[in-house]
């Protein structure tokens, strides 16, 4: 179980006889607490609404990480990328101008995350380290070829975000490692991106199936294409069948089928209370299918609103 | 002050709004108390089981722990409404996963949660039937092996997991079906659903010597009362039974629960005790959700729309326990026939016990499910007579002179009006877009006259109030009692305080359920002002030196009609009584008849056969189906009602409107699910989907605002709980319309629509 899963139970080495609360203003302090056993808490979003639901206790020992300035923000950087901060919240993604107009399909997943008062304090990290197959944003960040920087005590370690979920609610972090920051490369030109989900009603909503779609268009034809599936199988996953099926074509609606067909053919959805297997799988096709053609557009130049889940399928 | 517009058309000003819209107003989780304990219940936490050890040793050696409690240590009492099969703690058997087995009070909530986890129970699980068919399959394993000693309802017919079977009859169906020119089948499975009142409940008790205040978040203090008499063996004016501001209820609160418990471990641990239930105890330990129904009906029609004959078999789900369902379920049977004039009818309702929440009366318990499979059968036998289902309804509804499956003759009703009215305004046979369309239904429901009473008086400074045993459940009806007394008195309704949801200070009443609240304490109310009206003249007459009759109550004054300057105040006419009689009136009114019915070929009879003052409505929905993922959008409802006078129009209207949108809720994303174990899978309000505001349609609101007699105040019926009737046959009828695909199961989730739409088209 990975410390970054904020709902974790697993207990450390803390020695503290009863509960211990603490929240510093440095990394290297919140590093120091999570060495001896504490869990970071963030939002608190995941952590006390999941331990309200029975689903795991409140952690004995939290370090709280909403007074360390260092996780904060959204800053360009000079590569023509985008670092965003471990605290950088949903509300604050869903607003900022670069992230609407270059990284799209975030914003589309940032601004449906919850509720309104979950956005304002439910963070990017937070969401990440959670490692939900539902997580809202992980199949953009995926898409966008993000890397995430974790810290320990032993130093620093940057991992591509494909590479950090390892199954339903895991990472492959280590319990004594922070999620700093995320880092967004540049995106080439012409490029388009849409995340949507498909949902029963139209506010407090969790996925029942996501998916993620960014694509270049150069001279009318797709050059570069990411996918990625959310609610779908254990992790938050890229379907490369799918990437395939679009490079080399117009996007058109015959392509965008094709990569819907291959992203439901990569699923391995699970019957539960939210739906049932073989109505999930064939959302995959219809919701990768939407997303594909709404990326297209906006890859043209052409306007569908943020968020997309609402346009696209929830339209009127 | 001058009331310059009819007080029943302004918005009214509650008296209970500044201070829930400010957030200073308090519920019963708000409390605190000196010495105050916090409590919390072991429940069963397993579908059936034998008890075969409770040790409770390790959760009272708990430092902090002031004391725990199980059924050995309260007197050993059954109860229920109409078979009592229950006991305040689980004693040998638990049956359902929130039956509460024991109770723990503390010095914090973090320690009674740890001490209820440290009591040890040993369980021999026993077979789980969470299926109302199999329940009742012969040779089913029995809920309760002892069923046969309990103490029933002489009425009340039943044999082992069946809790109740009755039949409404009426002429000679066999004979009308077999000379009917088509016989129309169908069979409805609906899901039970939650109330799920934002407010989860808080109970609080703390003894005074031998008697015991209670405040509970409870739609019912009367009931509430008893019960806990009933329970622990006292008498009622040993037991107080307060209520501060209700977050809403729904039904759920309705019956006492928990209160007796509550009480029996605050005299336990010597201190006062409160209990708050968390979001998910308060979906899975209440014993009043809606329950699950399955309707199989089939209709004998002939060839220009004239239903001859219906036979239905209504199964409801009890649960472990029997609250008020056997009686909800007498209504479900009488409502699978819907608002029609139908000659020949063949009911039967059955109640099965199951290893689930017990069922009971939620909003208008048991109506909306039999209507949804009443109004999508209605559609079904107009698509197999190629008729319009507007004019199939308008052909076959009620009107007056026609007689009710019970033979009730219809009076003064416009069932009619409402449907015309409901399809103009949405209107009805415009052409769609392709992914578009609209459903309607019809429904109807009674109004519970009871007895209640109420005082009005006037303070010496002229000021008045009213004091009233009812209860505010949010609905507003508590609330728009000034109006009435009011115009009785000349005094702007604002000026009104407020005595209510107290056993103490008020007259008995039946609580918020029913719909009653205004429509019999308003006359309790009306009668009180009367008597201090009349107080008030006489006062009048020799101060003005006038007959009486000649005086009239306006603007706060006496004055002489035709003289406006001959003039005394209320407040110097109450200045006056100091040291005499103070004014203070009583009334209660006369409780409206229930009409007569005949019943003579109807069995298992418990009560529920005859409607006073019936209200009737027909609710049009305009839907949009997304036809790839079977997501439904509501893009318009109507809902015409006909409530008979409408004594306040802004909470009327709210009612409707609030009505319709958890008729939505049941319609499309609600819906109890569980387990084969007898597990609620969805008990917290991420997977149980009420809606949100943001999906809230636009939708209009229609009276026909027409008084009627042997009804409520000024002519007026029950308005509460109809609105939630209709919604959800007019929906599914939507979703087939628009897409040729129907769903006979409810709610018609995203999944069940678009595998409809796959067989469609297959």
């Amino acid at each position: 179980m990975s410390a970054l899963a904020s709902g974790s139970t697993a207990m450390g080495q803390a020695t503290a006889a009863g509960p211990s609360y603490t929240a510093p203003t440095t990394v290297d302090d919140v590093i120091a607490a999570m060495a001896t056993g504490s869990r970071v808490v963030a939002g608190g979003t995941d952590l006390v609404v999941g331990s309200r639901q029975g689903r795991w206790p409140v952690p004995e020992h939290l370090v709280a990480i909403h007074r360390v300035n260092s996780l904060r923000g959204i800053r360009p950087v000079v590569d023509g990328g985008l670092w965003l901060g471990a605290t950088a919240t949903h509300g604050e993604i869903a607003e900022d101008a670069t992230i609407r107009e270059r990284y799209t399909a975030l914003a589309d997943a940032s601004s449906i995350v919850g509720s309104r008062a979950t956005r304002n304090v439910g963070t990017l990290g937070g969401n990440i380290a959670n490692a939900s197959p539902a997580a809202e944003t992980s199949g953009p960040l995926m898409c966008f070829g993000a890397t995430c920087m974790l810290e320990s005590r032993n130093g620093r370690r940057e991992l591509p975000l494909d590479e950090l979920f390892s199954g339903p609610g895991r990472t492959v972090a280590a319990m004594d490692e922070l999620l700093v920051s995320v880092s967004l490369p540049a995106q080439p030109a012409g490029t388009g991106s849409c995340y949507a989900r498909l949902e029963y009603r139209r506010q407090m909503e969790i996925a029942v199936v996501g998916a993620t779609a960014v694509v270049t268009l150069d001279g009318g034809q797709i050059t570069a294409a990411r996918v990625a599936i959310t609610s779908l199988a254990p992790t938050v996953r890229r379907v490369p069948e799918a990437e395939a099926a679009l490079i080399g074509s117009t996007g058109d609606r015959a392509a965008a089928e094709r990569a819907g067909e291959a992203a439901a053919a990569a699923s391995l959805p699970i019957d539960d209370v939210r739906a049932a297997a073989d109505y999930r799988r064939a959302m995959a096709a219809v919701i990768t299918r939407r997303v594909v053609q709404a990326a297209v557009d906006r890859a043209r130049g052409e306007t569908v609103s943020i968020p997309a889940s609402a346009s696209l399928h929830g339209a009127l | 002050m001058t009331m310059t517009t009819e007080p029943r058309t302004a918005p009214v000003v509650r008296l209970d709004g500044r201070e829930k819209v400010t957030g200073v107003g308090r519920y019963a989780a708000d409390m605190t108390l000196t010495g105050l304990l916090h409590g919390r219940f072991r429940f069963a936490d397993i579908g059936h089981a034998r008890i075969k050890r409770i040790d409770t040793t390790r959760a009272k050696a708990l430092p902090g722990v002031v004391a725990v409690i199980t059924e050995a240590d309260v007197p050993d009492v059954q109860y229920g409404l109409f078979i009592k099969d229950r006991r305040l703690f689980a004693k040998g058997v638990v049956r359902w996963e929130g039956e509460v087995v024991a109770a723990v009070a503390a010095l914090t909530p973090e320690i009674a949660k740890r001490a209820v986890e440290l009591i040890e129970i040993d369980y021999e699980p026993l077979p789980v039937i969470t299926d109302i068919e199999a329940a009742l399959a012969p040779g089913a394993p029995l809920i309760h092996e002892n069923w046969e000693s309990y103490w029933q309802d002489e009425k009340l017919v039943r044999s082992g997991n069946e809790a109740s079977r009755s039949t409404i009859v009426k002429g000679d169906t066999a004979a009308a079906l077999a000379s009917a020119d088509l016989v129309v089948k169908g069979r409805y499975v609906a899901a039970g659903s939650q109330a799920a009142p934002i407010e989860p409940r808080a109970i609080l008790a703390e003894w005074r010597s031998d008697r015991v205040q209670i405040w509970s978040s409870t739609q019912v203090p009367f009931a509430a009362r008893s019960l806990v008499s009933e329970t622990l063996g006292l008498p009622e004016n040993k037991i107080r039974v307060t209520v501060p501001h209700l977050g809403g209820g729904f039904g759920a609160k309705c019956e006492g629960h928990f209160e007796p418990q509550v009480a029996a471990l605050a005299r336990a641990a010597r201190r006062p005790v409160k209990v708050v239930f968390s979001r998910r105890d308060e979906f899975l330990a209440p014993d009043h959700r809606r329950e699950g129904m399955i309707v199989e009906v089939e209709s004998g029609v002939m060839r220009d729309g004239t239903i001859v004959a219906r036979r239905a078999q209504v199964l409801t789900e009890n649960g472990a326990y029997s609250a008020d369902e056997p009686l909800i379920t007498i209504l479900a049977a009488i409502f699978s026939t819907g608002p029609y004039n139908v000659p020949n009818v063949d009911i039967t309702g059955r109640c099965a016990y199951t290893n689930t929440q017990p069922s009971g009366s939620v909003r208008a318990p048991g109506a909306p499910q039999a209507a949804w499979a009443l109004e999508q059968h209605m559609d079904e036998i107009a698509k197999a007579l190629d008729m319009d289902p507007v004019d199939l309804r308008r052909k076959n509804l009620l009107r007056n002179g026609d007689l009710s499956p019970t033979s009730q003759v219809m009076s003064e009703i416009r069932a009619v009006e409402t449907l015309d009215k409901a399809a103009e305004l949405i209107g009805w046979g415009q052409p769609l877009p392709d992914d578009e369309g609209i459903g309607i239904a019809c429904a109807w429901w009674p109004s519970f006259p009871m007895a209640t009473s109420a005082f009005v008086k006037i303070n010496v400074d002229g000021s008045p109030t009213i004091i009233t045993g009812a209860q505010e459940c949010g609905t507003g009806a508590v609330m728009t009692l000034p109006i009435l007394a009011g115009e009785i008195l000349g005094i702007d309704p604002s000026e009104f305080s407020l005595v209510y949801q107290d056993t103490e200070s008020g007259p008995w009443d039946g609580g918020a359920g029913g719909s009653q609240t205004l429509f019999n304490n308003g006359r309790a109310v009306a009668d009180a002002a009367m008597d201090v009206r009349r107080q008030l003249l006489k006062l009048a007459a020799d101060e003005l030196e006038a007959a009486e009759d000649d005086i009239e109550l306006a603007d706060g004054r006496a004055r002489v009609k035709g003289s406006p300057d001959r003039f005394v105040t209320i407040a110097a006419l109450a200045d006056k009584t100091q040291g005499t009689q103070l004014l203070v009136g009583k009334g209660s009114g006369e409780v409206p008849p229930t009409p007569a019915s005949d019943t003579s070929a109807c069995t298992g009879r418990l009560g529920a056969e005859s409607f006073a003052a019936p209200t009737f409505g027909t609710h049009a929905v305009r839907v949009k189906v997304d036809r790839d993922t079977g997501v439904v959008r509501v893009l318009k409802v109507v809902a015409a009602h006909d409530s008979g006078y409408i004594v306040n129009k802004v909470g009327a209207a709210g009612q409707v409107t609030g009505g319709v949108v958890m008729g939505l809720g049941q319609a499309l994303t609600e819906g109890t699910q569980i387990s084969g174990e007898g597990r609620v899978r969805n008990a917290h309000l991420l997977d149980y989907k009420l809606q949100t505001m943001a999906d809230v349609p636009d939708i209009s609101v229609w009276f026909t605002d027409t008084a009627v007699s042997d009804a409520g105040p000024k002519g007026s019926k029950g308005v509460g709980e109809p609105p939630c009737i209709p919604t959800p046959g007019a929906v599914a009828n939507a979703i087939a319309a628009a897409t040729g695909a129907r769903v006979r199961e409810l709610p018609a989730t995203p999944g069940r629509i678009w595998s409809a739409l796959r067989e469609g088209q297959a």
